[in-house]
């Protein structure tokens, strides 16, 4: 497997300041490779010569990669330890939520899912499992998990909390609740109040969950990077949701700021920049990165607010992604490709049919959004009638959605009295994608 | 707050921004295309796209760890990765095997990086059958996630599927889609059956020459011998050498509707009966040998013709046509078996097939019954056609079913008449 790396890593760390710099030489030799390649994709080809780089890979100078190495290796060697099964996969999905990477969320897979045959596995490896599953958005398959690992372990804090989140995507705000006193009670004040204050960031209270987040923002000098930038990252879609910009776009900054290029954060802050009208810094936010499908997004989708003359070309590059996902059949990208449609490709009916696919699985705030979005560019308010009726069971409140509501409710009324002299034709349900 | 507190909160942070939006790249794909050559039905020739990334991951394509791997470590790594690559993938079907066989390395540009193109030929021990089975287990055990996009394209037809670790084996139907496209060829291969298959039709013509004619029987000598023959005719005994038969005359029809009537009765009786056996044969209920059949088609066409040149039966030849029909349709059958059936079109290829054969023996007909119309009053027709052209077909057939019923070659016969 990765046996080549064994032995390397003195040579790769004495090299380690060159390889920066061989880094930052090639991400401008691999641009007009990249600008080629959209010109001619479907023909293969013979590079000009041996130097030609053709694809970047985490490189052994990368201290996680270098991590990951020293766990596969101690995994190979005690093939049938689930503890060393279950470090290196916590150590790929790791890397693969920083980088975006969805392959090493497989890669994670492989290693656990020998250990899962066993009719009762390992509690660690079940988390795996079940946080692999929901990092797939297979929502329902690792709520059923965690249920699992809960009733044989009913204090476990880990499962608590994936298990909260998990019933937060799925808009189940009882079983949140429910969750976050666990949490409080086994873990302490610190994760139950994120906890809580998550989940009140949903239920129209979001000055509260600021107030909640702003009093834990400090959680010490000990406290890794990753864990500042969650708690700034949850300060910035708070105060977003209750109209603060000044106040989000500081926090985005700071939550950067601990974790620089993290590719979640980029996506989410380049979507809030757009919703500020100020595409132009959403470019320049996602910078070079053409190769991560959410940064790549923001640029399209940025561009085409401006009416760039690069939209043309890096809209068909975006087509062509959703097209080769769409080929495997079973993606997770549902509302961003919804949000797509409707934004950039200006097709609401079929992001109506997508959001109203996407919303089988998933209701977070940016779901309810592309939803109620496309309903009402699509002219019809009775399909959206599941988002609102969401929202008047949740009172979720978020400056980007509450106008929508009002519009939709608007249009349902005005339908209701025109259904009296005309019957009203119900948005067909099966319309899957239309070929772009 | 404690360190294990914080690991505890890291784990958790892992999964807790995940759900807001998606991950940034797409999972692993490859993309396998095989394409079936125009000439040579042993040959497919394939394609397979490979992330380098995934190849990187599962054998080490980065071979100087620097984070950048160049055309140069690809090429390094060529036999390496068609090892990898090529030994993960098997196409069979219907005992059909298939050497994959590397023929040249390229890169290709996807929506989500840089991919190795991996051409190759698929080399298969016999010709390509309609259905194939692809068995996919590249990135099995590395990557759960993993799917194989294989399209595969018979001529003009497109088949594909989506492979992967929980489901590797798919069966793809190559012709599937074109049911229509293989009746029609079935339908040719009838045709051409009937029109090389020169037994068959010495048979008909040796049915076909007395329609025009009426045979009047030139004996004066009472109703006893005449009561005889209507019996012989009636139960086909063969009455060549009963005395008196020869004591006949043929006058030529009066009107052209009769003799179309009779050849249309002559047809329908051989096309019903070997209908009959040919699907019997061909969906399994009937298995006659093959050297029986062979020998009862030479003997048909002795018999039919010497009908002519003794006639017994005349009224009534489409009964000679009926009986022997049945014979005549296992030979049919045996063709159609030698034409490598796809499974699974049995109805399409047997169906196309009989209609062949049908409008094969028409165009005989209608070639055959204006022609003989038009020449029924000559004496070349009277005696040269019907008289000496069937001594010949009789000398023929027997020729035949002396090779075909004792396996004996005779000397320059085959190569005067192939059949």
């Amino acid at each position: 497997m990765n046996d080549q790396h064994e032995g390397r890593s003195t040579e790769a760390r004495r090299g380690a300041s060159r390889g920066v710099l061989h880094l930052f030489l090639m991400s401008w030799l691999m641009l007009p490779l990249a600008l080629a390649a959209q010109t001619d994709r479907a023909t293969p080809y013979t590079p000009a010569n041996d130097a030609v780089v053709l694809q970047l890979v985490p490189p052994t100078t990368d201290p996680r990669v270098r991590q990951f190495d020293q766990l596969r290796n101690d995994f190979n060697a005690h093939p049938h330890d689930a503890t060393k099964a279950v470090r290196l996969a916590q150590a790929y999905i790791d890397y693969g939520r920083a980088t975006g990477d969805a392959r090493y969320l497989g890669r994670a897979m492989a290693v656990i899912e020998p250990f899962m045959a066993s009719s009762t596995p390992p509690v660690p490896v079940m988390l795996v499992h079940a946080t692999i599953q929901q990092s797939r958005h297979f929502f329902q398959a690792s709520r059923e998990e965690l249920t699992q690992v809960l009733k044989r372990d009913p204090t476990n804090v880990q499962a608590l909390l994936t298990l909260a989140t998990v019933a937060m995507v799925q808009g189940d705000h009882d079983l949140a609740n429910r969750l976050c006193v666990d949490l409080t009670n086994e873990a302490g004040n610190f994760m139950g109040m994120i906890c809580s204050a998550s989940l009140r960031g949903l239920s129209g209270e979001s000055a509260q969950a600021y107030a909640l987040l702003s009093y834990v923002q400090d959680p010490g000098p000990k406290a890794p990077s990753a864990i500042n930038a969650w708690i700034q990252g949850l300060l910035a879609d708070t105060a977003a949701r209750m109209g603060r910009a000044d106040l989000a776009d500081a926090h985005f900054k700071k939550a950067l700021q601990w974790t620089p290029g993290d590719n979640f954060l980029l996506a989410d802050y380049g979507e809030f920049l757009i919703d500020q009208n100020r595409a132009r810094d959403a470019i320049n936010l996602v910078g070079n990165d053409t190769q991560s499908d959410t940064s790549f997004l923001v640029r399209v989708t940025a561009e085409k607010v401006l009416a760039l003359p690069k939209a043309k070309a890096d809209i068909a590059e975006m087509n062509a992604r959703f097209q080769s996902m769409d080929q495997r059949g079973d993606h997770v990208f549902l509302r961003e490709e919804a949000s797509y449609l409707l934004h950039v490709e200006h097709d609401p009916k079929t992001a109506l049919a997508l959001a109203q696919q996407n919303w089988k699985e998933q209701r977070a705030p940016k779901d309810v959004r592309v939803y109620l979005e496309a309903a009402l560019v699509a002219n019809d308010a009775t399909a959206a009638k599941p988002a609102l009726d969401f929202i008047d069971r949740t009172h979720l409140a978020d400056v980007t959605i509450d106008p929508l509501v009002v519009q939709l409710k608007a249009m349902a009324s005005k339908d209701s009295t025109a259904a009296l002299s005309a019957p009203v034709t119900s948005a067909p349900d099966s319309t899957r994608r239309s070929p772009r | 707050m404690n360190p294990r507190r914080w690991l505890i909160a890291l784990f958790v942070l892992a999964i807790g921004l995940m759900p807001l939006s998606a991950l940034a790249h797409k999972e692993s794909d490859a993309y396998v295309t095989l394409r079936t050559d125009v000439k040579n039905d042993h040959l497919m020739h394939g394609q397979w796209d490979i992330a380098l990334r995934d190849l990187d991951y599962a054998i080490g394509v980065d071979t100087n760890h620097d984070g950048a791997i160049t055309w140069g470590e690809v090429r390094a790594r060529r036999a390496a990765i068609e090892d990898y690559a090529l030994t993960r993938m098997t196409v069979r079907g219907d005992g059909l095997t298939c050497d994959m066989q590397p023929t040249d390395q390229r890169i290709d540009e996807h929506t989500d990086g840089a991919y190795v193109v991996i051409l190759f030929d698929a080399v298969c021990d016999k010709n390509i059958p309609s259905k194939l089975t692809i068995d996919y287990r590249l990135m099995y055990d590395l990557d759960p996630y993993h799917r194989g996009i294989v399209t595969i394209h018979a001529g003009d037809k497109i088949a594909g599927a989506v492979l992967g670790p929980s489901s590797p084996v798919a069966s793809l139907n190559l012709r599937e889609p074109d049911r229509w496209g293989e009746f029609k060829s079935f339908v040719t291969d009838g045709i051409w059956h009937i029109w090389t298959g020169i037994d068959h039709i010495l048979f008909l013509l040796s049915l076909l020459l007395p329609a025009v004619l009426i045979m009047r029987r030139t004996d004066k000598r009472g109703g006893g011998l005449r009561a005889y023959a209507a019996i012989a005719e009636s139960t086909g005994t063969l009455m060549a050498l009963s005395p008196g038969a020869s004591r006949y005359r043929w006058e030529p029809v009066a009107s052209f509707w009769p003799a179309c009537v009779d050849v249309i009765k002559i047809v329908s009786a051989f096309s019903l009966s070997h209908s009959i056996t040919l699907s019997l044969a061909v969906l399994g209920y009937v298995h006659v040998p093959s050297r029986l059949v062979e020998s009862g088609i030479a003997l048909s066409v002795m018999l039919a013709a010497m009908n002519n040149v003794y006639p017994l039966i005349n009224k009534r030849v489409w009964l000679i046509a009926f009986a022997f029909g049945f014979i005549h349709g296992l030979g049919f059958a045996s063709a159609l078996s030698g034409l490598q059936l796809p499974a699974g079109a049995m109805a399409a290829s047997l169906g196309g097939f009989s209609v062949g054969v049908e409008i094969g023996q028409e165009a005989i007909v209608l070639a055959f019954l204006p022609l003989a119309y038009l020449l029924r009053k000559t004496r070349f027709y009277q005696v040269t056609l019907l008289r000496w052209v069937s001594m010949l077909i009789i000398l023929i057939a027997a020729g035949w079913f002396v090779q075909r019923a004792f396996d004996i070659l005779i000397p320059g016969f085959s190569a005067l008449l192939p059949a």
